[in-house]
């Protein structure tokens, strides 16, 4: 089991609230592990927004054959973050030697590209770079997008938190959204990129649970987009078919929900729209979920979101007050940051219920 | 009565170490716990006091399994919200909720109570039970419960009280009760989506004698005295016990079916000769596969056909033997004993 | 009488032997009467003690005997040991049967028979496949009895979600354009046996059976016709629904249901175009004259005479063909509102076959069976039956990774048949294939069992092509087929899905899956590095 959460905000918040909410929730993993996803930056990278940034931890090597590959495409640097490392002994923590955050200026060809353009130009540089570190096994790309910062690290939560400064607050590392999980992976072997929250061009999935319709799900989305790779999780799937609905088929996210859990033939054919949800069922059969699974996703609309499997098998609680929204595994997580706030308020999803937090905080709760 | 705070700057105790320390503690004889938590799980648990005083405990920020294995004698109240699990085995301890409990509440509680002011998550109540040397476990919520609640529920008693929930279509969720093969669900307000196993019948008067006297005690324990009026409103109750075994459903036969949905006559009534008879085997008349006829040029009259007939089919006739067909199975012994071959077997 | 020369038939050359115990017969002449094949006979012997004495005069004593003959002889279908009151007859397997040999010597003809391959030879794969993935701890198991499941299958064309050009307005998803045919089945499909080649009974019990589980029980089973027509009550009926209509190279009865189409209230479920079957693979239908009884003649249009369907369609002699001009005629007389699917024998041309169908530019095929080669039939050669064909397992898995390759699974549904429920568990083996990639299975043979066939896998009666079936299954004589109990059986049937429902529910349960698991071949493990390697899953030991 992992713990997941998932905070949103009006004010900027550090990574170390993340590690705060995650704290109290320990017992429900197994310490192996700590990652995050920062949307909507603010502090240092407040003023590069439109601009890529890109997340990696690499080898020397691995840290020159990145900055050829970004030369060599034609992007320059503009500004470049690094954590400050405490070298202190005794760390559970197994760290790579470089961790990167990079802001790029897009190539001068690119100067008048559409949206698109520089989409399909970032998600092909970031297959490009991490097919490069694999190949010479240099390290791991984790996030190659505007307004999107990437940590991933084997450890326990607590020593990665010390090992790169993270339990202090600071302004410059700040972010609205934050996306945290703690332990390692799944059920594979120890890669950090089977370490959720996984991203994909604007979209940031994390799950707590087991997608026992992985290798169904693989099959099929192995050839739906170049950017589904890697696949060194089952959770991943999620977020592929996330992306998929939602971005290329451009569906309301809702059929998000009809996707992963549809609801049963008998229930389907009560309903008005029994027609297009029979054709969803059917088409995107590959694409069911049938394990336990919640999962809490970030849109590129800054949406949060929030979807359980069809028998509601894994814990989590959305907590709010005026500022913050709070998605997490344990209710004591919330407990911890939003001591305050109106537990009356708090929202215990349903097995067929997909929460959407908008931009303005205001919380849709959409039945499927 | 002693203070734990299981979270010192940044340092966090263990579930083990503060578990430990409330340990040790009991073993010197304390027996008030108030305990600032930071998510420890199994918080009052398999404990039992060492002095001749009930252990009470006081809880913040608790993990998973609040009261988990709880005994006689230990009374926990949570401030506020608790996680999955609370009251998981529960053999006798009174657990207070003042919040919401998370997934899986009163998990196989087979004594005690278990009292929650807000809502419970799925699966709450599943295989509940109870053990008839002791006094039923008792699950009370205030408002309403998760999906598949009170699933393989085996005994006990559960009253889930609807507050607040008058648009909610279920307040136990959706299928809710399956498997459900003892104990009593009571609930006050809208319930759809049970399982089939289970029927919702109105309360009778011990029904109302008992959530009379045990709602004044739940509401006072959740400190919302206020609510008993309206909740002991009894036109809005219902109660869920399993159906007797006999009244789950019999199947109706495929011939039953046949004669009231099917062709007249059958399918190939207009194709095909066949009133329905079935055939065994070796039987006479029209289900012989052969019949035997007579030639009375090649008959001496020996009668041994007519002797060896196993059905006395053979009978004769003014020195003419002739075959009953509604005797005849078509043997063809007759056929075989006939010196003569005066008998042929022909195709029916 | 005995042979007395040698290269006459004797009675050992014959496949089955009849132990006969004088002692305990009544000669009652009930075996004899029951048997079908015409096998035995009453017989006068004529004994002389062995006593000396002055008045020894030879005894004459009746007894049962077998007949010695190509034409009557004992298939071993134990109907005499059925009816004894005594247990004084049997057949006993004679393991030094030369009866083919001598039927092919004195005949100049090949050997017919029914039923399905006797030579097996190979080992079964699906028993050599586990169900491997038992939820431990990584997700939970389920109830079989008490939790939910949905055994439901999509039937007709699949397109893929860019094809299906949603449109999305306020939220909401709207269609745009027509889509084909799409229905949601059970995974079990009564596979097509036709009219001729079982008795009326036989198939009037299936009928019921269908309708039964779909009206009373909920369960949208469907049954597939056969080539050999359909009554017109049926068509005419509100139970057409269930039914899929079969057109294969003869297009027997296809006059009537045209004729009917006016009256028709409803669609039928399906039309299966059979190209070929598993156990004669290349091979046309055939019923023998001695089948084709006067409402067979009537509802076909033919007279009394050997049926032999073509072994192609005549006029389609490419895929590019069948797809254009079959699916797309059978669609149209349909009014493009009833899924077409197709039947193929497993062989090594059948991948071929579906990888052509997958690009279907018109959306016209709904469905690809493939039937394997442990297939039973009503009549074949006996070469055909035993040399030619394809086990379904690993052709339906190419086919289904055939499809993972293109990204396009799922799109046209696959079903597999052929041996299923041979060594007893049909649920099973039902299970592995939709693992392996199937949608659904069909099956004639479990029907056939479930109705009292009492042929073997080796060897045992496998006379359906001679119209003497004891069990009033596969014939069209009135005295046998109204042996048959058309209640009984439509009560077995039912009862016997019923068990197969909760079976699956009984290993899908423990994988932790609520709906079927198409495609989940990760559930599986098998003890055969051999298999492993070719179905590509996983080797256990």
């Amino acid at each position: 089991m992992c713990r997941i959460g998932a905070i949103k905000s009006k004010n900027k918040l550090h990574p170390s609230i993340a590690l705060k909410l995650m704290r109290s929730q320990q017992e429900g993993h197994d310490d192996s592990g700590f990652a995050f996803v920062m949307q909507d930056m603010g502090g240092l990278f407040e003023n590069y927004k439109d601009l890529p940034l890109l997340s990696m931890a690499a080898t020397v090597e691995g840290t020159r054959l990145a900055e050829d590959i970004l030369r060599e495409i034609g992007f320059t640097r503009v500004m470049q973050w690094s954590p400050n490392i405490n070298h202190q002994k005794g760390l559970k923590i197994e760290a790579m030697p470089n961790y990167m955050f990079e802001v790029v200026q897009y190539p001068k060809s690119y100067r008048h590209a559409t949206k698109e353009e520089k989409e399909e130009l970032l998600i092909d540089t970031a297959i490009r770079l991490r097919k490069t570190l694999e190949e010479t096994n240099s390290g791991f790309i984790y996030s190659f997008w505007p307004d999107t910062l990437t940590l991933k690290e084997i450890g326990s939560p607590k020593d990665i938190g010390t090992y790169f400064d993270l339990w202090e607050g600071n302004k410059d590392l700040t972010s609205s959204i934050i996306t945290a999980q703690c332990r390692q992976n799944t059920n594979y072997d120890i890669v950090r990129y089977a370490a959720h929250p996984f991203f994909l061009e604007g979209y940031t999935g994390l799950v707590n649970g087991e997608n026992t319709f992985y290798e169904k799900n693989k099959y099929y989305q192995q050839r739906l987009y170049k950017g589904y790779m890697g696949f060194e999780s089952d959770s991943q799937c999620l977020l592929y078919t996330l992306h998929y609905i939602h971005k290329i088929l451009k569906w309301p996210i809702q059929y998000f929900k009809h996707t992963i859990t549809p609801l049963g033939y008998d229930e389907i054919i009560k309903r008005e729209d029994s027609e297009i949800l029979l054709r969803i069922k059917a088409s995107l059969a590959h694409l069911e979920i049938n394990g336990p699974n919640t999962l809490l996703a970030v849109t590129p609309e800054k949406e949060l979101i929030c979807v359980c499997d069809s028998k509601k098998l894994r814990p989590i609680v959305i907590g709010r007050d005026k500022d913050t929204v709070i998605m997490t595994s344990e209710v004591v997580g919330i407990n911890d940051l939003l001591p305050e706030r109106g537990i009356s308020q708090d929202i215990y999803p349903t097995e067929h219920e997909t929460v959407i937090v908008k931009d303005d905080l205001t919380v849709e709760r959409w039945q499927q | 009565m002693i203070k734990i705070k299981a979270l010192n700057n940044n340092n966090r105790m263990s579930t083990q170490e503060l578990l430990q320390t409330i340990y040790d503690r009991i073993e010197e004889g304390e027996t008030e716990f108030e305990i600032e938590a930071c998510g420890q799980h199994d918080i009052g648990g398999a404990i039992w006091s060492k002095v001749d005083k009930p252990l009470s405990f006081r809880i913040k920020n608790p993990g998973q399994r609040v009261g988990a294995m709880g005994m006689d004698g230990v009374k926990i109240v949570v401030e506020g919200s608790a996680p999955a699990d609370i009251g998981w085995l529960n053999s006798g301890a009174q657990i207070v909720v003042k919040g919401d409990a998370g997934d899986t509440a009163a998990h196989c509680a087979a004594g005690g109570k278990i009292y929650v002011s807000g809502r419970v998550g799925t699966r709450s109540g599943a295989l509940m039970k109870h053990d008839p040397k002791f006094e039923p476990p008792q699950f009370w919520v205030l408002k309403n419960t998760g999906s598949f609640s009170f699933e393989f529920m085996g005994g006990g008693i559960a009253v889930i009280c609807g507050y607040g929930c008058d648009e909610s279509e279920s307040v136990l969720g959706n299928r809710s009760c399956v498997g459900m093969v003892g104990g009593t669900v009571y609930v006050r307000g809208n319930v759809s989506g049970l399982a089939s196993c289970v029927q919702q019948v109105k309360l009778d008067k011990f029904d109302k004698d008992f959530l009379k006297s045990g709602m004044v005690e739940f509401l006072k324990e959740i400190e919302k005295p206020e609510l008993e009026g309206e909740l002991l409103e009894f036109s809005n109750w219902t109660k869920i016990i399993p159906l007797p075994k006999e009244q789950k459903e019999q199947k109706l036969p495929v011939a039953e079916f046949k004669k009231t949905e099917w062709f007249e006559g059958g399918l190939f009534g207009d194709l095909v000769e066949d009133n329905g008879e079935v055939f065994k085997l070796a039987q006479t008349g029209e289900a012989r596969l052969r019949k035997p006829v007579w030639n009375p040029e090649k008959c001496i009259g020996c009668d041994l056909c007519f002797n060896n007939c196993p059905n006395r089919a053979i009978t004769k006739e003014d020195l003419k033997y002739v075959c009953a067909d509604n005797k005849c199975i078509g043997c063809g012994i007759c056929a075989a004993v006939c010196p003569r071959n005066a008998w042929d077997m022909i195709n029916a | 009488m005995a042979a007395v020369k040698i290269n006459e038939l004797h009675k050992n050359d014959l496949p089955w032997i009849i132990e006969y115990d004088e002692s305990k017969c009544i000669q009652c002449g009930k075996c004899v009467a029951a048997c079908s094949f015409n096998a035995i006979k009453p017989e006068v012997e004529t004994r002389k003690s062995n006593s000396i004495t002055s008045k020894n005069k030879p005894e004459k004593v009746l007894v049962i005997k077998q007949n010695i003959s190509l034409e009557n002889y004992c298939h071993g279908c134990g109907m005499c040991a059925n009816v004894c009151p005594n247990g004084a007859i049997r057949a006993i397997r004679n393991k030094d049967d030369k009866y083919s040999v001598a039927y092919r010597a004195n005949k100049a003809d090949s050997f017919k028979k029914g039923g399905r391959s006797n030579l097996n030879t190979e080992g079964r794969t699906l028993d050599k496949i586990k169900i491997g993935r038992i939820s431990q701890m990584t997700d939970p198991s389920l109830d079989a009895t008490r939790h939910t499941f949905e055994l439901k299958t999509p039937f007709g064309r699949v397109l893929s979600p860019e094809k299906l050009n949603l449109e999305s307005r306020e939220g909401k998803l709207f269609e745009t354009k027509t889509l084909p045919p799409n229905r949601w089945i059970y995974p079990v499909i009564f596979g097509d046996m036709s009219i001729g080649a079982v008795s009326w009974r036989m198939w009037e019990a299936m009928a019921i059976a269908t309708a039964y589980l779909n009206e009373v029980m909920g369960i949208p089973i469907r049954m597939c016709t056969g080539e050999g027509g359909i009554p017109t009550r049926l068509l005419k009926s509100r139970y057409v629904k269930y039914m899929i209509l079969q057109i294969a190279s003869g297009h027997f009865g296809w006059n009537r249901i045209i004729k009917s189409m006016p009256e028709m209230t409803e669609d039928p479920a399906g039309i299966l175009i059979k190209i070929g079957q598993g156990a004669k693979p290349g091979d046309g239908g055939l019923l023998l004259a001695s089948k084709v009884a006067r409402y067979v003649q009537e509802i076909r249009g033919v007279p009394k005479a050997d049926l032999l369907s073509p072994p192609t369609h005549q006029g389609l002699y490419s895929i590019e063909e069948s797809v254009q001009k079959m699916f797309l005629s059978m669609n149209a007389a349909f009014k493009f509102k009833v899924p077409v699917a197709i039947k193929v024998a497993a062989s090594a041309t059948s991948v071929s076959v579906y990888n052509n169908l997958l690009r279907d530019p018109y959306n016209i095929v709904g469905g690809f069976f493939i039937d394997g080669l442990a297939a039973g039939t009503g009549a074949a050669h006996e070469i055909s039956l035993n040399h030619t064909g394809h086990p379904i397992t690993s052709k339906l898995r190419d086919c289904y990774l055939a499809a993972v390759h293109q990204g396009r699974q799922g799109e046209i549904p696959l079903f597999a048949g052929g041996g299923l429920g041979q060594t007893g568990s049909f649920a099973a083996d039902a299970f592995k294939l939709i693992c392996l990639g199937a949608n659904g299975v069909f099956t004639g043979r479990m029907l056939m069992e479930i109705a009292g066939c009492v042929g073997s896998d080796t060897g045992k009666c496998n006379a359906c092509n001679t119209g003497l079936c004891p069990a009033g299954i596969a014939t069209q004589d009135s005295c046998l087929a109204k042996r048959l109990d058309v209640d009984k059986v439509a009560q077995n049937l039912v009862n016997y899905i019923l068990a197969t429902d909760i079976e699956l529910k009984k290993l899908m349960a423990p994988v932790g899956c609520s709906t079927l698991p198409i495609g989940r071949s990760d559930a599986l493990i098998t003890v055969d590095k051999h298999i492993s390697n070719r179905l590509d899953i996983q080797y256990s030991c």
